[in-house]
């Protein structure tokens, strides 16, 4: 009798009560799949590098006589020739590409880990991610709106200030009316413009 | 013994020396302790935020400069400017004379994984801007960009361009598309919406990332090349220091890395005039300030043809670029680079007052 092959669950349709959990679960191991088989393809492309430095380094030591007297003139040859092979490697498209998928599948990985994370903290009673980013939200919309609002309640404290101070007795034939109406107005910050 | 004209037993007498030399730098990092970074005094004049802007202590008599503003990137710590004494920058611009402000970005955490480039250029760094504006009382100043930073406040002095006395870029990509741009050529296929939905961009990651593009030297042969140091006590010190810094990187808040990677390496949106921040477009052209661009010959981050494309697409009449030979972090720590370069720009700031 066979026994359970983890390669063919996620082809089976998610049933039942539980389905959403085995979506995601299918989901996973779909992606777990994937980047297997993409690092295999990475860690081969890496192994045909480093075939190609050994091939480099052989035929500099062959072509340039003496050879390196040093262990260390010897590793550091050995360092130029894999770093050359690799940089021309890895400046081609493939090797983007499969970095890239790399990546992506990662990437695609942690989300999926993140949605099963959600759902478990949510019966759990815990703050979730989604709960937490809606706070995020509601901070920074609240910051925005201060900040909005911060010239207009600067302004409406210094009118209140005016207001609220006592006037200053003096004669009323001593300054012009349109100068009174302008004493009423709060005080110019003073500021000097010009070079340090 | 007698090794002459026996190569095999040269070998072998050289790798016992080897032996002997690992022991030594073993035995002297065991008592290393803690490397101090960032020295030179300063503190925070304002903050929002994660973000800090720190205001240099002046080391020298005002030379009557307007401020400098340096807006470092967003992907390493800024002290790599001021990572000891006798390499430091930032020490170098102040013992000239200079104001020196520096806009520290902090530690990105969830609560930054919505911000948008907007918020950092339009919000965070305008804010910085206006405050050195005000504290000084007065009109424009010296915006300092590196590396990512650079691009950054190539954004902002083209969107405030009345603001921005004199540019400075340093290393910094304007091209994100070009052949030897190793890092974009990797960054065309990944797919950033999905990297990005799960929260923040790890430092580690990028940390593998930036290893990957040399991966011989950067993980094993620098490693090899310390039993040449004999145990050098001031030299492990140093290499300590940068060890701290390469590995000491933030998160990335996920949108506007996001952002970064698809507008900028991408769709290269800056060079084609297609940027949008803040509702507003992004145009070099309108960026009229003096210009320096100082780029490393030797930079495998961001290839000098990545940063040479900028004198043709700004505004600016004033512009002088600046090659280095060096690579990216060369530049501000390497032996000669590190006294040349700022005095460099202190040179091209005196003969634009």
């Amino acid at each position: 009798m066979g026994g359970f092959d983890p390669q063919t669950f996620p082809g089976i349709p998610a049933l039942g009560l539980s389905r959403e959990y085995q979506e995601t679960a299918a989901r996973l191991l779909e992606l777990s799949k994937q980047f297997q088989q993409r690092y295999a393809e990475f860690a081969q492309q890496n192994a045909a590098i480093m075939q190609d430095a050994f091939q480099v380094m052989k035929k500099r030591l062959d072509a340039a006589p003496p050879a390196p007297s040093s262990p260390t003139e010897l590793y550091d040859a050995w360092i130029d020739c894999a770093e050359g092979t690799y940089a021309q490697a890895a400046h081609s498209e493939r090797f983007a590409r499969l970095l890239a998928e790399l990546c992506n599948i990662s990437s695609a990985f942690k989300v999926e880990r993140g949605k099963l994370t959600e759902q478990i903290a949510r019966h759990l009673d815990l703050p979730s991610r989604a709960e937490v980013d809606t706070l995020h939200h509601q901070v920074r919309a609240l910051k925005l709106a201060m900040r909005a609002a911060a010239p207009r309640a600067a302004k409406a404290a210094a009118l209140h200030a005016t207001a609220s101070r006592p006037a200053a007795p003096r004669p009323a034939a001593s300054r012009p009316p349109s100068a009174r109406a302008k004493s009423s107005k709060p005080p110019p910050k003073p500021r000097k413009r010009g070079k340090k | 013994m007698n090794t002459a004209n026996d190569p095999f037993a040269e070998m072998l007498q050289s790798a016992a020396a080897m032996q002997e030399s690992g022991r030594a730098v073993l035995r002297t990092m065991m008592g290393l302790g803690d490397v101090e970074v960032g020295t030179s005094e300063k503190r925070c004049v304002y903050s929002e935020d994660k973000i800090c802007l720190y205001r240099y202590t002046a080391l020298a008599r005002s030379a009557n400069f307007k401020p400098v503003l340096i807006c470092y990137a967003m992907v390493n710590r800024p002290y790599l400017l001021d990572l000891q004494p006798d390499r430091s920058f930032i020490r170098e611009l102040l013992l000239a004379g200079l104001d020196v402000y520096l806009l520290d970005w902090g530690y990105p955490d969830g609560a930054d994984r919505f911000l948008g480039l907007d918020v950092y250029v339009d919000g965070y760094l305008r804010r910085c801007v206006e405050f050195v504006l005000n504290e000084h009382a007065i009109d424009s100043l010296t915006l300092l960009g590196v590396c990512q930073g650079g691009t950054l406040s190539l954004c902002y002095a083209a969107l405030e361009h009345r603001q921005i006395a004199q540019l400075i870029t340093m290393v910094t990509p304007v091209d994100f598309k070009t052949p030897e741009n190793l890092l974009s050529k990797w960054a065309q296929h990944i797919d950033v919406g999905l990297l990005t939905q799960s929260g923040n961009v790890s430092g580690d990651f990028l940390n593998l990332i930036y290893l990957s593009l040399m991966p011989f030297r950067l993980t094993q042969q620098k490693y090899v090349n310390l039993l040449q140091l004999q145990g050098d006590r001031v030299q492990l010190e140093n290499f300590m220091r940068m060890e701290k810094w390469i590995f000491d990187s933030p998160d990335q808040p996920a949108t506007a890395f996001r952002e970064f990677i698809q507008w900028f390496f991408q769709e290269n949106r800056l060079i084609r005039d297609e940027l949008t921040l803040a509702g507003r477009p992004v145009r070099l052209e309108n960026l009229t300030a003096p210009v320096l661009n100082i780029f490393a010959s030797k930079d495998h981050l961001v290839p000098p043809s990545a940063s040479i494309p900028l004198g043709a697409r700004i505004g600016s009449k004033d512009y002088q670029s600046l090659e280095v030979d060096a690579g990216h972090i060369g530049l501000y720590v390497g032996g000669k680079t590190r006294k040349s370069v700022p005095a460099a720009v202190v040179a091209w700031l005196q003969s634009r007052r």
